[in-house]
């Protein structure tokens, strides 16, 4: 019997995780439920998965004790503090996660596993597929399926996108070997003060907010000067934070004006 | 600190709109237009069901949230009960267009004092991109898997066309797309304008991006928005006379 509690930023696949899991354990005729709980956005929000594997029939869909808590973002370690006892598994994201909100969780957690997804995402692979970073390590904790049969679980969810496949399996690779090696043991998250937020130079101040911003690219396309890149920091929903180059810039404010979320404020400076 | 607009509430920040979301910038372009018009504590703020109700919590001014169109009729009720208000009904394309257009067509006809501001996104966006009465010939959604045909769900509905022929001499009617920051500000200072001067009902479409139902990244988005528009132009449909 294997709980398994699942929480994310909706947008960042927590729920197709659960999906491929729940789907590879069907395959082997285990006993499984599988529900998704969200909020009424599309994108955003705490989005938890409720994933159960039995060799018994399963009573009901929901549990209030996890045996593992998967945790992807910030905003989900609230939410996941009821589900842990002293026999959880925590695996969160240490390179995401802050360290401040990670050290809340620390009398609770008897065993954890640090996996920086994000990092390793970021290191050659995509930001798309930390999720499925997430997967191969899960593949490793889950004595009773085998990697093998998740990796076809996980094809089959995504074979409309074929493209992405060899993207999906070097994920998982190194999902699996973190899990199998977990090289770096001590219970820290992220530094988020060390993101640069005001790039300035005499006449201007060009500031981002990574509270705030979505990373959804408008501020990039309405430069006129294409000044704005991603850059490899990122925003409280783990992706790409904008950056400029100032030598470019002329502070015309299309990026401010046309920012949906208001993450992105220019001063002109009188000299 | 940031240059939000006064009159949203920093504690609800982030707000729940998608990454990229039209809709947002509709809002944050309505908080300008109320900070420069000074209406902030005038102001009552009536949202629809779909995405945008999850603007509930976003303005610190009264709120008000009702159900498949009916925050129009809501707004007119507010504004009968305390004509010094300034009434805002917000909603969408499927709240305004499709379940809830009896109630848009007859404030029209009664020549209502409010303002009323109606996303067209082209579908219905919250409950994950279905065919709208807006959405475009050929346009694929999750309803029209094959594209929208007019033998099966008819003609794109063009709302302020139509109600520009029931439209009494004071109404103010205009259509902008959400990425243009100054004429969308400009229509929507207009629009709520006409209300505080006591002139007529008006209403004001804004075309906008929905990047996550639509399947596209953020220039994806902003191109779809210029085929939207071949079909549904811009600009002020009705210009009460005294104005023009």
């Amino acid at each position: 019997m294997k709980k398994i509690l699942i929480a994310g930023e909706g947008g960042q696949g927590a729920q197709s995780v659960a999906e491929i899991l729940a789907r590879a354990a069907n395959e082997q005729g285990k006993e499984t439920t599988y529900i998704p709980n969200f909020g009424v956005e599309q994108r955003g929000g705490v989005s938890l998965a409720f994933l159960q594997i039995d060799d018994k029939p399963i009573g009901y869909p929901k549990f209030d004790q996890a045996d593992i808590v998967v945790a992807m973002c910030n905003r989900a370690i609230e939410q996941i503090k009821k589900f842990i006892n002293d026999n959880t598994l925590l695996i969160y994201d240490s390179s995401f996660i802050d360290d401040d909100k990670i050290k809340t969780l620390r009398p609770l957690v008897k065993k954890y596993l640090n996996l920086p997804a994000k990092a390793i995402a970021q290191k050659g692979l995509s930001l798309k597929v930390a999720n499925i970073i997430f997967l191969g390590a899960l593949s490793h904790e889950l004595g009773d399926l085998t990697a093998g049969e998740i990796r076809i679980a996980m094809n089959n969810q995504f074979k409309s996108h074929p493209e992405f496949q060899e993207l999906n399996e070097e994920a998982f690779d190194e999902g699996l070997k973190y899990a199998k090696e977990r090289p770096d043991q001590e219970f820290i998250g992220s530094k988020p003060s060390e993101i640069q937020k005001i790039f300035e130079d005499d006449v201007k101040s060009w500031e981002r907010f990574p509270e705030y911003c979505k990373g959804c690219g408008l501020c990039i396309i309405s430069c006129p000067q294409k000044a704005i890149t991603f850059s490899d920091d990122l925003n409280f929903l783990g992706t790409n934070l904008p950056e400029v180059d100032l030598k470019k810039c002329l502070a015309c404010e299309a990026c401010q004006k046309i920012c949906p979320d208001g993450a992105i404020k220019i001063t002109k400076k009188s000299s | 600190m940031n240059n939000l607009p006064k009159s949203w509430k920093k504690e609800t920040l982030p707000h729940k709109f998608c990454p990229g979301c039209g809709q947002a910038l509709a809002l944050k372009i309505l908080g300008y237009a109320i900070d420069e018009l000074g209406i902030q504590n005038q102001a009552v703020y009536g949202t629809d069901i779909g995405c945008s109700l999850l603007s509930w919590n976003m303005f610190d001014v009264d709120t008000i949230q009702t159900h498949h169109g009916r925050a129009t009729p809501t707004m007119v009720g507010f504004k009968h009960a305390k004509p010094e208000a300034v009434a805002i009904a917000f909603m969408g394309d499927g709240g305004g267009y499709a379940i809830g257009a009896q109630h848009l067509i007859n404030a029209c006809l009664r020549d209502d004092k409010i303002t009323v501001i109606l996303i067209n996104n082209a579908n219905y966006a919250m409950t994950g991109g279905q065919t709208a009465p807006t959405t475009l010939i050929d346009e694929i959604t999750t309803t029209a898997p094959a594209g929208r045909k007019i033998e099966d769900f008819g003609r794109p509905i063009h709302g302020p066309e139509m109600l520009k022929t029931i439209a009494a001499d004071g109404a103010y009617i205009a259509r902008c797309a959400s990425n243009d920051f100054e004429e969308t500000l400009k229509y929507i200072k207009k629009a709520l304008q006409n209300q505080i001067d006591g002139r007529g009902f008006s209403f004001v479409e804004v075309l906008s991006m929905c990047p996550v139902n639509w399947k596209k990244n953020a220039q994806g988005s902003l191109d779809f928005i210029e085929e939207m528009k071949k079909v549904y132009p811009l600009g002020e449909i009705k210009v009460p006379e005294e104005t023009k």
